[in-house]
């Protein structure tokens, strides 16, 4: 064996199976995480959301089944027809998230763009029919002080509501990166996670909606 | 100090033993009796309140479960795509 060969057998590695060079990238599948960090960290930010939610809840149900008459007298009926329409152009703003978040995957820019606007507009139209059924509301006399029937309407719906706000806004974020392009059909977990909250505060309101407003 | 520490913290351990009679107000005590309307309510919301964590963990061992499935189907259809590849690449390599 020639001293070339013998160096060039101690300066390069031991060559792969079949012919040498770089393997071929590992399919994905297994080998990588189920669940990436940042949708684990997301998963349990809405588990405790969940649980948040499941004890003003429980507070609720003790107010509304150990009350004689709900709501109680001389106290303003909730607006059952608005708010329906309402829970319509919520669970709409939930279908056209997943609707952007299928076009992200398919690589399509523009289609993003347009359903993550759609999702943005509902969830405003939403946000803005509840603030007027509340401003009607206190104007009628249904006060967070107006014992326990205002304090558990406000609490419950108040705290949806900010939820949906913040959602919003994140929603606002989302919609101004891809609009500068920045998720494409293999990087797009930002769209991912906000579909992911957005589908949760979307799920939560006809629960709220049914507890609240119909029972 | 520690001595004193210890001393507050077994009073603090004691005082409802000795104090009893101001936990009487139990805000959720299940011995009321059956079919009044407060007892009702407490017993509703503490079997909900009980239910709810159990519901949240399965549900997140279902979303592990069907991450895993679908995760396990595309590196099977993939390894089935992956295959004629990877055989061109030992083609090209080999230098055949």
């Amino acid at each position: 064996m020639s001293s070339e060969a013998i160096a060039r057998k101690v300066v390069e590695p031991a060559l792969p199976a079949f012919g040498g060079g770089e393997p071929p990238d590992r399919p994905a599948g297994l080998s990588q995480p189920l669940v990436t960090n940042a949708r684990l960290a997301l998963l349990m930010l809405i588990a405790a959301e969940t649980m948040f939610f499941s004890g003003l809840i429980g507070a609720f149900i003790v107010f509304r089944v150990a009350s004689q008459a709900w709501p109680p007298p001389f106290q303003p009926r909730l607006p059952v027809g608005v708010t329906a329409v309402n829970t319509v152009i919520l669970l709409l703003s939930g279908f056209s998230a997943h609707l952007a978040l299928r076009a992200v995957r398919a690589g399509k820019s523009a289609l993003l763009v347009k359903r993550l606007s759609i999702t943005v507009a509902l969830g405003t139209v939403f946000l803005c029919v509840q603030g007027y059924e509340w401003l009607r509301l206190i104007r009628y006399g249904l006060k967070l002080s107006s014992g326990v029937y205002g304090a558990t309407f406000y609490t419950l719906i108040g705290c949806h509501g900010a939820h949906v706000l913040g959602a919003a806004l994140w929603l606002l974020i989302v919609l101004a990166q891809a609009r500068k392009g920045r998720f494409t059909e293999h990087d797009y977990a930002g769209v991912q996670l906000c579909g992911m909250y957005w589908t949760f505060v979307v799920a939560l309101w006809p629960i709220l909606y049914g507890l609240v407003y119909l029972y | 100090m520690k001595r004193r520490m210890r001393i507050y913290g077994v009073l603090i351990g004691l005082a409802p033993v000795l104090l009893h009679r101001m936990a009487h107000a139990c805000a959720v005590c299940l011995n009321g009796a059956g079919g009044e309307r407060l007892t009702d309510a407490f017993n509703w919301s503490v079997l909900f309140l009980m239910a709810m964590p159990y519901t949240i963990l399965f549900s997140v061992i279902g979303f592990f479960f069907y991450s895993y499935r679908r995760a396990a189907k595309k590196a099977r259809g993939e390894t089935e795509k992956g295959t004629p590849l990877h055989l061109a690449w030992i083609h090209k390599e080999s230098g055949r």
